[in-house]
Parts: C-alpha cells; structure tokens; sequence
C-alpha cells in the first residue's frame, strides 16, 4: 500500500500507534454495516457491507454518521 | 420485537400541531427553505487523504473509497440520474484506492466533469483527468511527483523496477485521459528545485490547461454548463432525434 501524497508521512500517521478504535458489526434496518463505539450509547457508521448500491446513497448511513443505542423493552 | 408498554391511566394530552412555518422561523432563521428538488446530476466531492488499505489516524480527513465506490454503480444504474460532478479538495493519498476511483469515473457511461478547488495533488491528478470533461479553478494547484515506496508492501522487495511499475501506471492513465505528452508529464514529475522536500512541479490554474493536463479553467457555473450541455447532447443523441 502506497501512500502518494505531498504531506510528510509523520504527519499523516500521527497517533497511529495510539489510535486504537472499537469496531463492531451491527445490523440496522436490514443493512449490515461496521460501526466504531465513540462512547458508550453512540456509534458512528465506519463503513457499509451491503450488496444494494442504493444503499450507499442515503445519507443517513453515510460514513460518519453517529447513530445511538437506545434499549427497547424486550418483547 | 414487539414493545410491550403499559397504557397510562391518564391520558396524554394530545400533541399539539406545530407549525411548520413557525418551526422554520425558530430553528432556521427563514420562513420557507427552498425544498430539494430532486436532481437528475450527482455531485460527490473527493477530499481530504483518499483512504486505502490502512485506515489513517483521526487527524486526517479523508475520502472512504469503499463508499464512493458503490455510489457511482448507484449513480451509473439510477435512470434519474443523468451526470455527474465531482469536486476535487485532495492531498493525494493510496494509490490503488486513487486509481479504482480514477477508472470507475472513466468507465461511466453517462457524462461526467470534474472540478478541482483548492488542490488536486499526487493521485488527485488521475482522479482529476479520468472524467470526461475536467476544470480547475485559477487558484487551485496541483502538485506532480514521483511516488515513493513507503508505507506497507506486502512480501515484495522494493526494487526500482517495482517502484517504476507502479508509477508507470499512473503516467499511462493520466497520459490516456488528458492531453498531456508523457515526455511533458515526466518532465514535470522528475523536475528539481521547484518542490523543497520532493522532485517534482506544483502546477497553478491556468498551467495546468497550458501543459493539457486539464480542459478548462473555470468555476461551479462552468462544470454545471458543461455538464448539462453533454446531459442535453447525451439526451439528443439517445432519443434519436426529430421524427422528420
């Protein structure tokens, strides 16, 4: 993997060895996709997994989205 | 999963019909925001790093191409959608990430224009060409070197004929996609002293149309001309004209 870029490559990876992010694979409304934890309650969308590319063109599951986790009486 | 809520013994009083109009005085500032008619062009902007294989510290901003991607299969299959624009901010980035962008917008049937504001540098130059029609504004530059082999590679000794390989990819795409000779791009890549950290050229506006790496100077009013001007030639040409 080859980085062609004019910026000095310590400062693209800056922080590389510190930045440790929680991915988790979630399911949200039939579309499977990988989510990073930001705090307990709220992730935000890493990337899609899902085979329809109309999937990919609504914002609402846009990469960097912040979606929230909220408990639902079991049923 | 079916909630099971238990029925309040008082009713809740009824919500109450908010005003729309009130609403958008209060959180907007206006009166009506223009509604977002549906737009038969597709704009996506390619900023920040294009993100490859590694997934870059939070400090850089960056282009997923894993989304973008999928988007322009959307865009090519969508019948609404009638062209394209995409607007360049970048710093260049992975390579391979770079090119599969490059060649997905060349490979679009439907018209395409580029637009490079502020920057479009290393593998934004390919990014910038692959469309069918590309515009850089008068400030924008873009900076041409040579890559070098950093980062990881995967089991295979950097000699000097892989990192010319690799390089020879992106000459041969922006050289078959722009009206650049490749002994003006080479020269342009392999120049000293203009570039303090690297061998290469930083090339403004109006430079880049003189070398034939970009068509035209110009802004948002001439991409959105241009664009609509291949939708409506694209139209003509597939409605099969005047019935005489």
């Amino acid at each position: 993997m080859t980085l062609y870029t004019p910026i000095p490559l310590e400062t693209v990876y800056e922080g590389m060895d510190d930045y440790r992010p929680q991915y988790m694979n979630i399911r949200l409304n039939g579309i499977d996709m990988q989510v990073e934890m930001i705090n307990g309650v709220q992730a935000k969308i890493v990337r899609l997994f899902s085979s329809n590319p109309n999937d990919f063109l609504n914002q609402a599951y846009a990469p960097g989205a912040v979606i929230e986790f909220r408990p639902t009486l079991g049923g | 999963m079916a909630d099971k809520l238990e029925q309040p013994s008082v009713q809740a009083p009824p919500e109450e019909r908010k005003n729309p109009v009130l609403e958008n005085i209060q959180q907007l500032g206006q009166t009506n925001t223009a509604s977002a008619a549906e737009s038969n062009i597709f704009c996506m902007t390619i900023i920040g790093q294009v993100e490859g294989h590694l997934v870059l510290p939070p400090q850089n901003k960056t282009t997923k191409y894993e989304h973008l991607i999928p988007q322009l299969v959307a865009a090519e299959q969508n019948p609404k959608i009638e062209g394209i624009l995409i607007i360049l901010n970048t710093v260049g980035g992975d390579v391979e990430a770079g090119l599969a962008i490059a060649e997905m917008i060349a490979s679009v049937s439907k018209p395409t224009v580029t637009l490079v504001l502020g920057g479009g540098h290393s593998i934004g130059v390919p990014i910038a060409v692959s469309s069918n029609h590309s515009i850089i504004a008068e400030t924008a530059t873009m900076t041409i070197h040579p890559i070098r082999l950093n980062g990881l590679v995967i089991g295979v000794p950097q000699t000097f004929e892989y990192l010319d390989k690799m390089q020879e990819r992106v000459i041969r795409f922006v050289t078959k996609h722009s009206k650049i000779a490749e002994e003006k791009f080479k020269e342009l890549m392999f120049k000293t002293g203009e570039l303090t950290r690297d061998v290469g050229t930083t090339v403004i506006g109006a430079d880049a149309v003189k070398y034939g790496l970009i068509d035209q100077v110009g802004g948002i009013a001439e991409a959105l001309a241009e664009l609509n001007r291949r939708i409506e030639e694209k139209r003509g040409n597939d409605g099969g004209g005047l019935i005489q």
